[in-house]
C-alpha cells in the first residue's frame, strides 16, 4: 500500500485531497500544519509515508520549513509542495529541498495524481 | 532711468526759455506806457535801445541752447551706455539662475522628484527659484503619497488573489468529484455542475489574470528564458485549441516556415500569448470563420501571426485594444466570457521578452495579431533554469 501524507490547515481542501488519492487507491495521512507533519514522520523509522504533499503556506509551521527540518534529520522521502502562488517556482523557492514538483491551486487533480504516481512508482522501484 | 532724467532737463531748459521770453516783454511794455506819457521820442530811443538790448539777450539765448543740446546729447549716449551696461549685467546675474531653473525643470519633468534649485540672483529669479522648489517639494509629497498607494494597490491584489485561491480550489474540487459520479446524476444536474465548473474555470483565469497586471506593475513580473523551438510549441497550441474551434465549425490552421531558428523565451508565456490570441480570434469570430497562426523570420526577428476572417475591430477600440480591460464590441462581450485583461497582459510579456505586439484589423474583413520576438543571439548558451519546474501545464 502507497501512503501519501497531505498537510493543509483548510480541512475542506483536506477532505477534498484525501477522497481523490483514496479513489485512486492511496492511503492517506492528514496534518493540519508543519508542526502536525514533523510530529508525524520519523526520518530514522522505515515505513514512514511514501511521499509528502505539503501547504507552502500554513500557520504555527509552514510546509517548507517542515520540510526542512525532515530533509535536515535525513528524510530521503520525495515531496510536493502546494502553494496558492499562481507561480512558485518564481519567488522564493528553495533549491536545497529536493522538492520533486510544485502545485498551484486550484489543484488540478490529473496532474496531481500523474505526479503522485510518477513519484510513488520511482519510489518503488 | 537716466534716459528720463535727461527728458526732464530738457523740458527745464524750455520752461526757462520761454520764461525768459514772457518777463521780457513784460518789461518792454511796461516801459513804453512809462515812457510814453512823458517823452514819445525818448520812448522810441528806449526801445530801440531795449531792442538792442533783447537781441543781446537772444544772442545769449542761443549760447545757451548750444551747450544744452550738448549736453542733452552726451546725456542720451551717456544714459544708453548705462542703460546697456545695467542691462548686460542685469542679465548676466539672471542668466546663471535662469539655466540652473531650466535644468531642474527638466529633471523635475523627466521624473527626478529630488530636483531643486540653489535660490540666489537677483529678487525676481531669486523669488522664482523659491517658488519652483515649493512646487517641486509639492509634487515629491503627492508622487510619495501615490507610490505608496499604488504599492498597498498590489499588495492588495496579490494577498486577494492568493486568498481566494483556497476556496475556489474546494469549490472546484467537489465539483469535479461530482462529476466523477455523473452517471447517478440527473441531465439536470449534471447540467448545474458544469456551470459551476465553467464559472471556476472563468474565475481562475481572472485571478491570474489580476494577479500578473499586479505583478506587472509592481515590476515584478518576471520571464525564465530558455532556447525554445517555437514550431513544437505552436503546433501543441493548436493541438489544446482545436477542440474549441471544431466545436463552433471554425478551421484552425498553422503555417510554420521549415527550419525556425531557436527562440530565448520563457515556453509556458509565449504559450499564454498564443492561447490568448486564438481564444480571442475563436470567441469573436462567427461559426466556420477561418483562423490561422503562422510562423517566420522576418527581418532578424521570429514573427507569429494569428489571423482570422472575424468581424474585425473598429478603428477607434484598435488603439485601444492592448489597454486593460478594454474588449471588442459589446454586443459579442456578451457572449464572451474573457476578462479584458488578457491582451493588456500579453503586451506586457511580450515587451518582457524584448519583443513587441501590433494589430492590424479592418471591419468585416477580419484581424491579424502579429507578435515579434528576438532571435536568440547565435551561439548563446542559455542558463539553465535549476529550480524546480512547476507542475502546471497551460495558464489557461
Amino acid at each position: 500500500m502507497t501512503t501519501v501524507l497531505i498537510a493543509d490547515d483548510s480541512e475542506t481542501i483536506l477532505l477534498l485531497m484525501r477522497t481523490r488519492l483514496e479513489l485512486a487507491g492511496y492511503t492517506v495521512q492528514t496534518a493540519a500544519d508543519g508542526q502536525e507533519v514533523t510530529e508525524l514522520v520519523d526520518p530514522t523509522v522505515e515505513g514512514g509515508p511514501d511521499l509528502l504533499l505539503l501547504d507552502a503556506m500554513m500557520p504555527r509551521k509552514s510546509g517548507i520549513d517542515a520540510l526542512r527540518e525532515l530533509r535536515a534529520a535525513g528524510l530521503r522521502t520525495p515531496a510536493l509542495i502546494v502553494s496558492a502562488h499562481q507561480d512558485p517556482g518564481d519567488a522564493d523557492a528553495p533549491t536545497d529541498l529536493e522538492i520533486s514538483g510544485y502545485l498551484t491551486k486550484p489543484i488540478d487533480f490529473d496532474l496531481l495524481l500523474g505526479a503522485v504516481a510518477e513519484l510513488t512508482a520511482e519510489k518503488a522501484a | 532711468m537716466t534716459v528720463i532724467g535727461v527728458a526732464r532737463m530738457i523740458t527745464q531748459r524750455q520752461d526757462y526759455e520761454s520764461s525768459i521770453e514772457r518777463s521780457y516783454q513784460t518789461e518792454m511794455v511796461a516801459r513804453v506806457e512809462l515812457q510814453e506819457g512823458i517823452r514819445p521820442n525818448a520812448a522810441r530811443r528806449t526801445i530801440t535801445a531795449q531792442e538792442g538790448k533783447r537781441e543781446d539777450l537772444r544772442n545769449s539765448i542761443s549760447g545757451d541752447t548750444r551747450d544744452t543740446v550738448l549736453l542733452v546729447a552726451i546725456g542720451l549716449i551717456a544714459g544708453l551706455i548705462g542703460a546697456l551696461l545695467l542691462f548686460a549685467g542685469l542679465i548676466a546675474t539672471m542668466r546663471r539662475p535662469l539655466e540652473a531653473l531650466v535644468t531642474a525643470a527638466g529633471r523635475l519633468a523627466a521624473g527626478d522628484r529630488t530636483a531643486r534649485v540653489e535660490i540666489g540672483g537677483p529678487a525676481e529669479t531669486a523669488a522664482l527659484g523659491k517658488a519652483f522648489n515649493e512646487m517641486a517639494t509639492e509634487l515629491e509629497i503627492e508622487a510619495a503619497q501615490r507610490d505608496q498607494l499604488d504599492r498597498m494597490k498590489d499588495e492588495f491584489v496579490l494577498t486577494a488573489s492568493h486568498e481566494l485561491r483556497s476556496p475556489l480550489t474546494s469549490v472546484q474540487g467537489f465539483a469535479e468529484l461530482l462529476m466523477m459520479e455523473r452517471d447517478s446524476l440527473t441531465p439536470r444536474q449534471v447540467e448545474t455542475v458544469e456551470i459551476i465548473l465553467d464559472n471556476c474555470r472563468h474565475l481562475v483565469r481572472l485571478l491570474n489574470d489580476l494577479l500578473d497586471l499586479a505583478r506587472s506593475d509592481a515590476g515584478r513580473l518576471t520571464i525564465r528564458r530558455k532556447p525554445t523551438q517555437m514550431g513544437p510549441l505552436i503546433e501543441e497550441v493548436v493541438r489544446t485549441m482545436r477542440a474549441q474551434t471544431e466545436s463552433s465549425g471554425q478551421t484552425l490552421t498553422e503555417h510554420l516556415e521549415p527550419d525556425l531558428p531557436l527562440v530565448e523565451v520563457e515556453p509556458d508565456r509565449i504559450r499564454q500569448i498564443l492561447v490568448n490570441l486564438l481564444t480571442n480570434a475563436h470567441e469573436y469570430s462567427p461559426e466556420r470563420a477561418s483562423i490561422s497562426i503562422s510562423a517566420r523570420v522576418a527581418d532578424g526577428e521570429m514573427q507569429i501571426d494569428v489571423t482570422d476572417n472575424g468581424p474585425g475591430i473598429p478603428p477607434a477600440q484598435v488603439e485601444h485594444i492592448f489597454e486593460r480591460f478594454v474588449r471588442g464590441d459589446a454586443g459579442l462581450t456578451q457572449r464572451v466570457g474573457g476578462t479584458g485583461l488578457g491582451l493588456a497582459i500579453s503586451k506586457s510579456l511580450i515587451e518582457l521578452h524584448g519583443g513587441s505586439i501590433a494589430v492590424a484589423s479592418e471591419v468585416g474583413r477580419g484581424s491579424t495579431f502579429t507578435l515579434r520576438l528576438p532571435l536568440s543571439p547565435a551561439g548563446a548558451v542559455a542558463a539553465r533554469d535549476t529550480r524546480p519546474r512547476p507542475l502546471t501545464e497551460g495558464r489557461r
